[in-house]
């Protein structure tokens, strides 16, 4: 099915339907925008040609309703659908849905989506696929069962608990002991019926200070299956992935060649199209690596691998969904450089305490080597009902010293964020600690070296304190001598 | 005019403190300590005067080949904390950039140091040994010389130069015999004369030519090598001459200010000093250009603080009689002003002639802080009740008292006159009571009469006189936990204080609080500002002011002042040409108060978000009244879509539910009231 796409309806808010309209501007395609009421004046809603007010702020009634999504692709003469990621981009529902409408979809087939949307037929299929699968047991419902598969399997203390349907730490709880088990599945449940309509929970062995690395894939209709390197996200705070980079630095060569073509064989066996990606968790001790899960979406972190590699991921995702060929092969991949994420969360950097309100002020970085992937304006409105990242900041340099340095240059110099918390003097603070430089970090980095971290903030700059002297200026200037003096 | 010199510094910091002495010594002539950066700040403008300003000075300074620079101590440490919002560590390191050659000095006023409340030995060592000062001058209102002791030891240990003060006064048991023995006392404690500088310390200026030559030259008599100091205020309007006769009669330094800051209340004019001194055949080590151009450079900014200066000008020659110090005239008419008893100071200060006869010691802080409570509250009392007849009546009977009657009890008509005597103290502050119970140090010339003890303690005064004690604060006072004390101080900031800011707390903890939450909001603002900007901020749309910070240039333009609406003003500034609008509450601001969780009992939200759940899945809603189990959860918060428990602390009873569900809250508001059970 050749078709051309007219215009594309981005069922997405903030950083991700920011980037797809960007690729969108440089195909010289149309994009529409839609958003919820608290969105009306949002960076992403002016980044595209038309916008379509979609329903209130709770996702539910707006960005995770289906049948408006499609009303209003209907309604802006939109014939193709991106999802970005998060909210719908893993639903197959809607998936399903979009092709029902007669709408093309950009992104991997309904079905596959569903398949790999269940972490346990996922993890089945990986295993019957001979890729190394973590011990776990599945359609948990309540704590006795967990107690006894520990039993059965030798596991020990700590273990996850996860939403089956689950993804970017939404529904997932670490279980510590025993006391933990009940009220762990019962968050997870209660998070999962929330965040994916549906509460399947799923237990796994925790891999104590693994290493979290992805595998990114790109598909076409054709079966041509190319992967584009490997990253790795092991710098994570609740399960949620804050710093990023390609390649890993924990691989050589050879690890790095096996888990490659690994992921890829594990694709094509699934008959997987557009952008995803395959997730391991990798044990340095043993320098084991087991399978997680796949994404069958964009990913956040998807803009180091481009950097990298030189494609543009939302645009191959585009020309796929148009049924044409990947336009290289495997061969032609070669990274010539390194590249890091950071993940500008509206968050305190002391405790991870969202932080929304206005952005009051916004300067950005720039210079060699940045890329800035950002959701937001200076004036606008971080509201508290969706995701609190609202940038990406990326780095690249010859080599990881380099991507280091200037990520450092890009955090420590000329980012200003006024109005909310973020949590670059965390980032900041941990690329500058030695463990991070030597690339000697786990899942629990974050958590086991907080208190140091925090004690690493940088002082004020002038550029802050000079904002306290104002507000002595203005308020002097207003109430005039004050007794006190 | 003397012969332009190669270098006018003779003495420097590093110098040991024998070699700064012996360097004075071997001085022709005298030398200078310029009080311009401290007390002549106190004496006339309420130590007011602004680093930002006082460090124009600083080059001068370092050139002049002054023996030191008074810019530390006294007063200027809590009023700098206090109402300048300075930190006195920070001016110590501006000034040692500025003038590196010269001898910083401080004062002190030994167990009390830079407050006004005996501190207990190991915090005077703490703070002592922490503070970069090169001269030590240290007083006594007691002339309690047992009080010095652990200033001077630590002083002396570290190699820094130790001047011990004598607090002088002109009265009839303060003669040479009983200085001598101050005096005795002193070099006792500091093992000889060759590493100290004796100062003597004239604070409420009244030392005429013929008493102070006559001190001197009997302490030359017994120490010929002392090398002596001569502090003197100017109040009585005749320190010209008895500076030069002390001068002539032995005193190696003496203290000046600049001729353009010189008021009522202060140090002599330096310009002036070095001519009338050269005149008369005594050569003065000072570098008169230097001296000239500094004396200029204050004129620039003196005039910022004439709304600091005493309400009361002009010099004062009762001083002899009521000796109010200098440092005491702009502070003590200020409170009078304000209180609005101004009128009344001629009484206040004939009762301070009186008293100052009876219970005797040196009226300088914090003793003048007691005569001035003490004094102005008899006074003010007789008015209320008595009306000002009252009042002069009082002080025609104390006149009585101590002029007729030489201060016998018993010759006062019995039940009128001592009656009335005997309620003189009955309202005095507590501090005047602690310094009849002995909890300052010895009194120099004897306790007060058994009458005074009646009237301040009534019924208890025996048992009050046999609780005075005779030790010095420095043996009695139990150490202070200064872990503990590091613990509050860091709970009270909610992070590690700098050890700077601990030493401010030991001193003042209350106003160091309030300093370090000013600095955290306003930050280097008293640094940076120049001092109409800091005191009026910028007056006009259009105007700017342009400083330095950390090496950067910037410049805050005022663009507009809105009109105030529900006690908000929206001011629009411009920094560095970005425009930024800055709300500011005035007096009559309506505050929307978030409650926050304090006590224990108070279970506060744990992150900002939502409150989507009162109480649990299992026993459903939580409403007051309701008995909840440790580790229980009582409500659920969500924000961006991540659940948060909040969890029962222990077993206990719901009093109050202070949210609804859906509110969303703030981190840390409070969300039940809990009794434990």
């Amino acid at each position: 099915m050749n078709r051309e796409i007219q215009k594309i309806l981005i069922a997405n808010r903030g950083v991700p339907a920011v980037r797809v309209a960007h690729t969108c501007r440089d195909r010289r395609i149309p994009t529409t925008a839609v958003y919820s009421t608290p969105d009306r004046l949002a960076h992403h809603v002016f980044m595209s040609d038309t916008a379509v007010h979609i329903g209130e702020a709770p996702p539910a009634e707006s960005y995770l309703n289906i049948d408006k999504i499609i009303d209003a692709a209907h309604k802006s003469k939109s014939n193709a659908i991106h999802p970005g990621w998060g909210f719908l981009a893993e639903n197959h529902e809607f998936a399903q849905a979009v092709i029902d409408a007669g709408l093309i979809w950009i992104g991997p087939s309904p079905d596959v989506i569903r398949l790999m949307g269940d972490k346990i037929r996922a993890k089945m299929i990986a295993s019957r696929a001979n890729v190394p699968t973590i011990p776990g047991i599945s359609d948990v419902t309540d704590a006795e069962q967990i107690r006894e598969w520990m039993k059965d399997e030798n596991v020990v203390f700590p273990i996850m608990i996860k939403a089956a349907a689950g993804g970017g730490g939404k529904g997932m709880v670490k279980a510590e002991n025993n006391e933990q088990l009940a009220s762990g599945l019962m968050q997870a449940r209660s998070e999962a019926k929330k965040s994916f309509g549906d509460e399947a929970i799923l237990v796994e062995k925790y891999i104590e200070r693994g290493r979290h690395i992805e595998v990114q894939i790109i598909a076409d209709a054709h079966g041509n299956v190319i992967h584009l390197y490997e990253r790795e996200c092991t710098l994570q705070r609740r399960n949620q992935k804050i710093i990023e980079e390609a390649l890993s630095p924990t691989l050589d060569h050879d690890l790095r060649q096996e888990i490659c073509f690994i992921a890829t064989r594990l694709m094509r066996e699934i008959g997987y199209t557009s952008a995803g990606t395959v997730e391991f968790i990798f044990d340095l001790p043993t320098r084991k690596f087991y399978f997680l899960e796949v994404n069958t979406r964009l990913q956040v972190e998807h803009g180091i691998t481009e950097l990298i590699s030189g494609v543009d991921i939302v645009g191959l995702m585009i020309d796929v969904s148009m049924g044409k060929r990947l336009p290289f092969k495997q061969a032609d991949i070669h990274p010539n450089r390194w590249a890091l994420e950071v993940r500008l969360n509206a968050e305190d950097p002391r405790n991870f305490s969202p932080s929304f309100g206005t952005i009051t002020r916004l300067e950005m970085p720039h210079g060699p080597g940045v890329r800035i992937a950002s959701g937001v304006y200076e004036g606008a409105n971080i509201p508290p009902y969706y995701d609190s990242l609202f940038m990406l900041l990326m780095a690249t340099g010859a080599d990881r010293a380099d991507a280091i340095r200037v990520m450092d240059r890009a955090l420590s110099r000329n980012l200003r964020v006024e109005g909310v918390k973020t949590l670059a003097p965390l980032l900041l603070s941990i690329i500058r600690h030695p463990a991070f430089i030597a690339g000697e970090v786990s899942t629990r980095f974050i958590e086991e070296h907080m208190d140091e971290l925090i004690s690493l903030f940088r002082v004020a700059t002038s550029e802050d304190e000079v904002l306290k002297v104002a507000k002595y200026v203005a308020e002097i200037s207003a109430l005039g001598p004050q007794s006190w003096m | 005019m003397k012969k332009k010199r190669e270098s006018s510094v003779f003495v420097k910091p590093g110098m040991s403190a024998k070699e700064i002495v012996k360097a004075v010594h071997s001085l022709k002539g005298v030398c200078l300590t310029s009080t311009g950066m401290r007390d002549a700040g106190q004496s006339d403008f309420k130590n007011r005067h602004r680093i930002y300003d006082l460090k124009t000075l600083a080059p001068y300074y370092n050139k002049m080949g002054l023996f030191s620079a008074e810019c530390h101590g006294g007063a200027r440490w809590h009023v700098g904390v206090m109402n300048r919002r300075e930190c006195p560590f920070e001016e110590i390191r501006i000034l040692r950039e500025l003038m590196p050659d010269v001898l910083l000095q401080t004062l002190v006023r030994e167990t009390n140091l830079w407050g006004y409340r005996p501190y207990p030995k190991n915090v005077i060592e703490y703070a002592v040994s922490r503070v970069d000062i090169d001269v030590w001058r240290c007083f006594s209102f007691l002339n309690d010389v047992r009080n010095m002791r652990a200033v001077a030891e630590v002083v002396m240990r570290r190699g820094r130069l130790f001047e011990p003060s004598i607090s002088f006064t002109v009265a009839d048991w303060a003669t040479n015999d009983y200085y001598l023995s101050v005096v005795r006392d002193l070099v006792d404690l500091c093992g000889g004369t060759d590493e100290i500088i004796l100062c003597i310390k004239d604070m409420a200026g009244i030392g005429s030519a013929k008493r102070i030559s006559s001190l001197v030259d009997a302490i030359k008599q017994i120490y010929p090598d002392m090398v002596i100091q001569y502090h003197r205020h100017i109040t009585d309007g005749l320190a010209m001459p008895a500076v030069l006769a002390a001068v002539q009669a032995g005193v190696k330094i003496v203290d000046v200010e600049e001729d353009s800051m010189v008021r009522f209340y202060g140090e002599l004019p330096i310009l002036s000093v070095q001519a009338y001194f050269e005149e008369s055949g005594i050569p003065v080590h000072i570098n008169r250009t230097e001296a000239e151009a500094a004396v200029q450079k204050a004129r620039e900014w003196i005039g910022y603080y004439e709304w600091a200066e005493s309400p009361f000008k002009g010099y004062d020659h009762t001083v002899i009689r009521h000796k109010m110090p200098g440092g005491a005239f702009p502070s003590s008419f200020e409170q009078a002003q304000k209180g609005e008893f101004l009128h009344l100071m001629p009484l206040i200060l004939k009762m301070m002639s009186l008293y100052n006869r009876v219970v005797k010691y040196f009226d300088v802080t914090p003793g003048s802080q007691i005569t001035w409570v003490t004094c102005s509250g008899i006074i003010n009392r007789y008015v209320k009740e008595k009306g000002e007849t009252g009042a002069r009546h009082i002080i025609m009977l104390l006149t009585k008292f101590v002029e007729e009657k030489a201060q016998d009890f018993e010759a006062m008509e019995k039940d009128e006159e001592q009656e009335e005597l005997l309620q003189l103290f009955r309202n005095a502050p507590g501090d005047f009571k602690n310094l009849l119970l002995g909890n300052y140090g010895k009194l120099p010339a004897g306790w007060p009469p058994d009458w005074v003890y009646r009237s301040a303690f009534g019924d208890e005064w025996q048992a009050k006189i046999k609780s005075r004690k005779e030790l010095s604060p420095l043996d009695m006072l139990e150490n202070d936990d200064l872990v503990r004390l590091r613990n509050d101080l860091s709970e009270a900031i909610g992070r590690e204080p700098t050890e700077e800011e601990f030493i401010l707390y030991l001193m003042h903890p209350k106003d160091a609080l309030g300093m370090i939450e000013f600095r955290e909001k306003y930050g280097v603002a008293p640094l940076v500002l120049p001092t109409d900007i800091w005191r009026n901020g910028l007056k006009k749309p259009g105007d700017r002011v342009d400083f330095e910070l950390w090496g950067k240039p910037y410049t805050i333009e005022l663009i507009s002042l809105g009109a105030e609406h529900e006690g908000l003003i929206h001011a629009v500034m411009k920094v560095n040409n970005k425009a930024r609008v800055y709300t500011i509450e005035t007096p009559r601001a309506r505050k929307a108060e978030t409650i926050m969780a304090r006590g224990p009992n108070d279970i506060g939200a744990p992150i900002n978000g939502n409150i989507w759940r009162i109480g649990n899945p299992e026993r459903g809603i939580i409403k007051a009244g309701d008995i909840v189990h440790k580790g229980e959860e009582i409500a659920n918060m969500e924000a961006m879509k991540m659940e948060n428990a909040v969890i029962a602390p222990f077993n206990a009873q719901i009093k109050e539910v202070c949210v609804n569900l859906n509110d969303t809250v703030q981190e840390g508001q409070i969300l039940f009231v809990l009794e434990r059970l």
